[in-house]
């Protein structure tokens, strides 16, 4: 049998990757997923504790989270989108100079791979005759 | 090979320490980077970490007993869920996070589902991978460079940021693990391993009939304490009533046993026989595991609060004192332990109706405020994005 314990340990391991997450990457949009898996880590919890307490109560609470997860992607959408029209990007460090005074700023020091380089494919325009070398056989019609 | 001979404790703090440890370096090869990252030996230290988590788990909360579908479900649930999250958080393009994370909702879905929870299930689903992700992947998908850029290709502090959330993980693991002990006897989970035989008992520790009368017991009760509740009591109620306490009683006794008529009980009775006769393994292997330790201490209490319960409720019928609050409370106690006895509860399988009752009775100031706070999220929202000289 699945005891509590079992449960709450998976709940536990979603949260931590949530937070790595949320702590790390740069992408606005990945941060606040990473954000909401924190949020279902937590709901795990909740309804775990309702079932093996018997009563309803932590699954009421999970409803709570679920309204005030939708309101904060509404608002946080509408933020990263303001963002974006300023930054022209949605990383999160061109808004480095909003942090707390005292803190260095992040400057990055590896350069980005170059972007693969695509073939140029050549098409000749339409309706020209292409050159033709001398001793090439031509059919005349 | 000689064998390490750590306790049981000293065993499960090294699983969660090297568990945490192999997931931040796993992390940590994984973050995206711009000089390469190295994918093969992320994955496969993951999956070491993986490995310990699971043993772990099976070691600290002890082995499930049988019950393949409920297992096997379980075990598939919680490995995508945490699987599809280490893809999340590792995987370069945003766009294909997205779609892990409509997997990991899929995943804790499925552990609701397990849960009782289908209202939550169905709900979840539609709100966060119907209308989250979507919104997500769109705003993604009108916003994304080709080719590698900054927000992608480039983590802040990989090292730190993995070993820090790991090692609060690990933390809070390790503090799940001590609560878990902390019902254990004083002084089992040090002794060295070698005096513990890795033998399981050949009896169940607790059947599916008693488990069964349990849950009935705490069914029963909870109309008990309802009734109990009730602000006058007309005087042709009480009959009904101690006798509907006595029956519960009597229902609990036959499982648990009752000091007053010397019965032992159906628990004791299978469990403390064991080595009594010969050819049985010993008395010291009932000691030995710990989930039958745990159920007799248990058995214990609940055949405590079943007669301090019974005699609240005489002691107020006759001298009418204690007050029915506290003997109301008295049967709530009896009934938590009763239902932690048991094991799991019953859910009711009118979930949805069950639900909003609770919702609209006892939570009804927060549903309010939820809604409040849904009217401010849309107009903050709007007014977030409003262009100043834009008509729309």
């Amino acid at each position: 049998m699945i005891t509590l314990g079992h449960y709450l340990a998976v709940a536990a391991a979603l949260f931590g990757m949530g937070l790595v997450g949320f702590l790390t990457r740069r992408n606005l949009i990945t941060m606040f997923l990473c954000a909401e898996m924190m949020l279902q880590g937590v709901a795990i919890n909740l309804v775990a504790f309702a079932r093996f307490h018997g009563n309803l109560e932590g699954q009421a609470f999970v409803v709570f989270i679920l309204a005030v997860a939708a309101c904060e992607a509404a608002v946080a959408l509408a933020l990263f989108t303001m963002l974006y029209r300023r930054g022209k990007s949605l990383d999160v460090s061109v808004w480095q100079s909003l942090r707390e005074l005292g803190v260095p700023p992040t400057v990055d020091t590896e350069p980005l791979p170059p972007p693969p380089a695509e073939e140029r494919v050549v098409l000749p325009p339409a309706g020209v005759r292409p050159p033709r070398s001398g001793d090439e056989e031509v059919a005349r019609v | 090979m000689p064998q390490l001979s750590l306790t049981p404790f000293e065993l499960s703090v090294g699983r969660i320490a090297l568990a945490a440890a192999l997931a931040a370096i796993g992390f940590y090869f994984l973050l995206p980077r711009p000089s390469g990252r190295r994918i093969g030996p992320g994955i496969a230290v993951l999956i070491a970490a993986a490995a310990v988590f699971a043993a772990w788990l099976v070691g600290a909360f002890g082995r499930p007993m049988p019950d393949l579908v409920g297992t096997t479900l379980f075990g598939l649930f919680a490995t995508a869920a945490v699987g599809f999250g280490a893809v999340l958080v590792t995987q370069r393009n945003p766009a294909r996070g997205a779609i892990a994370f409509a997997f990991v909702i899929l995943s804790t879905c499925g552990l609701f589902l397990l849960l009782a929870a289908t209202l939550l299930m169905a709900a979840t689903i539609i709100v966060y991978a119907g209308a989250i992700i979507v919104t997500f992947l769109f705003a993604l998908m009108l916003s994304q460079t080709a080719g590698p850029a900054d927000e992608n290709d480039r983590s802040r502090e990989p090292l730190l940021g993995s070993l820090a959330g790991f090692g609060f993980t690990g933390l809070v693991l390790l503090t799940l693990y001590l609560n878990h002990l902390a019902a254990m006897p004083v002084g089992e989970a040090t002794a060295p391993a070698e005096a513990r035989q890795p033998v399981r008992l050949p009896v169940a520790v607790l059947t599916s009939g008693e488990r069964q009368a349990l849950s009935e017991a705490v069914s029963r009760l909870d109309a008990l304490i309802g009734r109990l509740g009730v602000e006058s009591l007309p005087p042709d109620a009480i009959e009904p009533l101690v006798s509907d306490a006595e029956a519960v009683r009597d229902k609990i006794a036959v499982v648990v046993g009752s000091d007053e008529f010397s019965r032992p009980g159906s628990i004791r009775e299978r469990l403390e026989k064991l080595g009594t006769r010969p050819g049985e393994p010993s008395v010291t292997l009932v000691r030995s595991d710990e989930q039958a330790r745990r159920v007799l201490s248990r058995t214990e209490t609940v055949r405590r609060l079943n007669q301090q319960a019974q005699d609240a409720l005489q002691n107020h019928l006759l001298e009418g004192k204690p007050d029915r609050v506290s003997v109301a409370a008295r049967f709530r106690e009896l009934r938590d332990e009763t239902l932690l006895l048991a094991g799991m509860a019953d859910l009711p399988a009118r979930n949805v109706s069950n639900l909003g009752y609770l919702l609209y009775t006892q939570h009804l100031l927060a549903v309010e405020l939820a809604g409040i706070l849904l009217l401010i999220a849309t107009i903050g929202a709007i007014a977030i994005t409003h262009r100043k000289g834009v008509t729309s």
